[in-house]
């Protein structure tokens, strides 16, 4: 498909003057709806998808469980035969499903994260409504320290500060990919 | 002879997804698993209800597993059970608040399967 030539198209003519109600604050704040409601929509669909996912893998996984049951049950005569292969096979698919385990939780995480920019993008666009705020700086950073309230996990802190030091998107991304394989706390145990 | 019954665990979380997850992996060493959607759900169960164990999330609607952890030591039938958090939370100034609320210990998410029952095990 083509693309659109600037100023040609036929939803964004050059020379139309903005009507009455059109102003950049509050484009802005359309746009970041936008953002939202995508985000949450496809965060519903997923979640149904995902959902019916787990019920199916966990399914599978007491399937397996069972399957280990009978195998243990089996007469002496058979399992001499099968015993060592049937054991690996099922060794082998209990440590698959462990790291499935591992796995379906970053899910879980995935959802939190978005679920903080949702929020983000929605009071991002109430501030940017509001003039008075957004000329004045540390009404910037009370909005700053409000999102970073959010943050739950060790990820979207590092992030944050980055992004806050300067960083670009890019800069960010890599150093806290670097930062993050060294420091990772996910499955930290702390008994007091 | 008796038979020993197994030992329950009460599961809180808001995610059913990380329920199903927990659910699974302490059913299949044993546990009898009882789940609660938030800390509101979790304290209605324990009014009434006794555990082994409660495992709880900390960011939930109504009430946070902080929150939850305090109001069940308050309960005489709670008072020494063991009370772990998983949560995503690692940050140290939360870690401490569960400590201070009478959590037993604090396990970063995802969960590793036999880490997790390890450490049941040894506070149970």
């Amino acid at each position: 498909m083509a693309a659109p030539q600037a100023g040609t198209s036929a939803t964004h003519p050059v020379a139309a003057a903005p009507s009455e109600s059109w102003a950049v604050e509050r484009q802005m704040a359309n746009t970041l709806g936008l953002c939202e409601t995508q985000m949450t929509s496809a965060l519903q669909e997923s979640d149904q998808a995902v959902d019916a996912l787990i019920r199916i893998f966990t399914g599978l996984a007491d399937t397996m469980r069972d399957l280990g049951a009978v195998s243990a049950r089996l007469p002496p005569e058979i399992k001499a035969n099968v015993a060592d292969d049937l054991d690996a096979q099922l060794a082998a698919i209990t440590k698959q499903i462990g790291s499935a385990v591992i796995a379906f939780q970053f899910y879980d995480k995935l959802t939190q994260r978005l679920g903080h920019v949702r929020f983000s993008l929605a009071t991002l666009a109430q501030f940017v409504c509001d003039p008075a705020q957004t000329q004045q700086p540390e009404q910037w950073d009370r909005l700053h320290a409000t999102l970073r309230s959010l943050y739950r996990t060790q990820e979207e802190r590092e992030i944050f500060q980055l992004m806050m030091d300067g960083a670009s998107h890019t800069a960010s991304n890599e150093g806290r990919c670097e930062t993050s394989a060294a420091q990772s706390t996910a499955g930290d145990i702390e008994l007091f | 002879m008796s038979v020993a019954s197994p030992r329950t665990i009460l599961a809180v979380d808001d995610s059913a997804s990380m329920r199903q997850m927990v659910r699974y992996t302490l059913e299949g060493a044993g546990y009898k698993v009882v789940q609660a959607a938030d800390g509101v759900e979790a304290l209605e169960f324990a009014r009434t209800g006794t555990v082994d164990l409660v495992l709880t999330d900390v960011n939930m609607p109504r009430m946070d597993g902080i929150s939850l952890v305090r109001e069940l030591r308050t309960l005489h039938s709670y008072k020494f059970v063991p009370m772990l958090v998983l949560t995503t939370e690692s940050g140290q100034e939360t870690k401490q608040r569960g400590k201070q609320a009478g959590a037993t210990g604090w396990i970063v998410k995802p969960f590793n399967p036999e880490q997790l029952l390890a450490t049941i095990g040894r506070v149970l």
